[in-house]
């Protein structure tokens, strides 16, 4: 069956071993991700979340043309990029960096409908911001000088229809996950059994699959999410407030399972996106990717399906009968042997096995229903 | 076009709730991707206009679907990755296409910050475009503008009773149903804005300023003109 596969990855599926694996790592060295890019002091080392650029008080006050001369040199700067990202490490173009100069001006402003008159700005008319204009100079040189990820800069991320908080420790949510939630509405629409119950997502970060969950889940459903990184627990509860969703989605801070064991049997839905990067790639990485964000967030160990092959083998025992799970994985190559593997192994306690594409048309999700 | 209504809140203010709706609907389960009518409207398409039978509504029906139902007849899929995706990127690839399959119309949109909200943008234009270019058969025997149409008309005409409510402009999600109406009416007059006008109870001026408050509405005319052999309206 795993003809294309190397070996080693076979070696990780002996029973057992592979269960807790993470677990028994060092927490600290795990945790430590992004601290390794040395130009970036602010790194909160306390837990305590920052307040998203969009949520600041609008404190700051410029004129419309120093604001204007900001964008214009902000343009300048990513223009001087041309495709040198691209090129260098498939990072981001031109195109893209002076979109995220108007976002990041949307962010930025009390009142987005001023943005219009930076054409021509009106002599002696104010602004005001959320951000000292000097600050804003200082994030923008760290867009393009350092590739600090524009979603640390605004501490936000647009996700589905959620604006999410995220800062450093936490990865950013990507577009493609926005799938699993749409995966789960499709189903919760038709069964009531799972629109009620109780849904677990397995490493939350910033809490955007819970959060997506628990708006389309029935009244008598509820999310629960855990993380091992504190970070991470901080960010999805500071989010899960700001939606008003207490009542809706716990958060549990341990490692996969282990905070879950009061439900097991018991879960209607299991969703994850574990880290599911094999280690030897992660240096190879877009640079706001592997300097910044949490290595513990992406890291899958050395075929990067640690996690994953830990997630399918437990899910099958924490599920109730009927439950559904979804697993985002690193495409068709882990997606397959992922399928293979619960249906040598596990055949007898889940079925309806399933590899889902995202929309580049990449196997990206495997699925499944507990027996 | 309650659903329309909501895309454009949603795009306007991220934090509405939206409830059950995620706009796009992906199901586990196959469903069947294209019904006996779609085709039977596909093939009506290339001949540009729908044949007679008052049976037949074809264009109006694709924008009385919910977001849902319309996504379903679609293609849907993000500019081409390079590379793996999902954890190795730095969100890039939030732009969208959508491909209606009936019609084999394409819209994109790629401005705005998330992935679901590209889709919704990209849908919203889809249902323009479908409103531009898929044509109804109009029987100008005892003609009656439709309701959609009052309402985008300016409250002078003549046609237009006290039920159609206050004049609906091009910014309200709304007036795409009302300048479908209108572009069927101009087709099965053959272009002629002085024609249209007396069905629809208005001056000639009167409908040329709509037309030209709108501008898809107005080259939309202006094509079918030039292709009538007439001056464009200016
Ligand atoms: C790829 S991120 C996904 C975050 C979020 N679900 C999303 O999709 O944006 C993986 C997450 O798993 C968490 N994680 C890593 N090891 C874990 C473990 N042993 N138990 C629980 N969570 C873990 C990381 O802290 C990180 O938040």
């Amino acid at each position: 069956m795993n003809s294309s596969l190397p070996r080693t990855i076979l070696s990780t599926i002996s029973p057992y071993s592979l269960a807790f694996k993470r677990q028994k790592l060092p927490i600290s060295t795990r945790v430590s991700g992004p601290v390794s890019f040395p130009s970036i002091s602010s790194i909160p080392s306390s837990q305590k979340p920052r307040i998203p650029l969009f949520l600041r008080p609008p404190i700051f006050t410029t004129s419309l043309s120093d604001l204007q001369k900001w964008q214009q040199w902000a343009n300048n700067l990513a223009l001087s990029v041309g495709s040198k990202f691209v090129d260098s490490d498939n990072g981001p173009d031109t195109n893209i960096l002076c979109r995220e100069v108007k976002w990041l001006l949307e962010d930025a402003v009390e009142d987005k409908s001023i943005l219009c008159q930076l054409v021509s700005p009106e002599n002696g008319k104010l602004v005001k911001l959320r951000a000292d204009l000097d600050e804003l100079y200082c994030l923008w040189k760290q867009r393009i000088e350092e590739r600090r990820p524009f979603q640390y800069i605004v501490g936000c991320e647009h996700w589905r229809d959620l604006v999410l908080s995220v800062q450093e420790g936490v990865l950013i949510p990507r577009p493609e996950t926005e799938l699993i939630v749409d995966l789960v509405s499709g189903l919760v629409l038709e069964e009531e059994g799972l629109r009620e119950g109780i849904w677990a997502d397995l490493g939350t970060g910033s809490g955007a699959i819970a959060i997506g969950l628990a708006r389309i889940l029935g009244d008598g459903g509820r999310v629960i999410a855990t993380d091992l990184s504190p970070i991470a627990v901080s960010i999805a509860a500071f989010n899960v407030k700001r939606y008003d969703l207490q009542d809706k989605v716990e958060i549990r801070q341990g490692s996969w399972f282990e905070p879950l064991e009061d439900v097991k049997g018991e879960l209607a839905g299991v969703v994850s996106n574990p880290p599911y990067i094999p280690s030897s790639q992660i240096v190879g990485l877009q640079a706001e990717v592997g300097r910044y964000e949490p290595r513990l967030a992406l890291d899958g160990g050395e075929n990067g399906m640690d996690d994953l092959l830990h997630l399918c083998e437990a899910a099958a025992l924490m599920l109730k009968p009927g439950g559904f799970f979804a697993f985002e994985t690193n495409g068709e190559k882990q997606s397959k042997f992922l399928l293979d593997f619960m249906t040598q192994k596990l055949a007898t306690n889940v079925h309806n096995l399933e590899a889902i594409s995202d929309f580049c048309g990449i196997k990206r999700f495997v699925t499944g229903f507990r027996r | 076009m309650i659903m329309a209504q909501s895309i454009s809140k949603w795009m306007r203010n991220p934090m509405v709730a939206v409830g059950t709706c995620s706009g796009f609907f992906v199901s586990l389960t196959a469903r069947p991707r294209t019904l006996g009518l779609q085709i039977q409207v596909q093939t009506q398409i290339k001949a540009f206009s729908l044949k007679g039978g008052s049976s037949s509504s074809g264009g109006r029906d694709f924008l009385a679907l919910s977001d849902e139902e319309l996504s379903r007849q679609c293609e849907m899929d993000t500019f081409k990755a390079s590379g793996p995706g999902g954890q190795h990127r730095n969100k890039r690839e939030s732009a969208v296409r959508i491909k209606h399959l009936p019609t084999g119309i394409i819209a994109q949109a790629v401005e705005d910050r998330s992935q679901h909200m590209n889709r919704a943008s990209a849908l919203a234009r889809l249902r323009t475009q479908l409103a531009l270019k898929v044509r109804n058969a109009v029987d100008l025997n005892g003609y009656q503008p439709p309701l959609e149409l009052l309402q985008i008309l300016p409250a002078k005409s003549t046609m237009r009773g006290s039920d159609c409510g206050s004049q609906i402009g091009p910014n309200n999600p709304k007036f795409v149903l009302g300048m479908q109406a209108l572009l069927d009416l101009m087709f099965a007059v053959n272009g002629s804005v002085s024609d249209a006008a007396k069905f629809l109870g208005l001056s000639t001026g009167a409908l040329s300023r709509l037309i030209l408050s709108d501008d898809s509405l107005r080259m939309a005319v202006n094509e079918l003109r030039t292709s009538k052999g007439m001056r464009p309206l200016v």
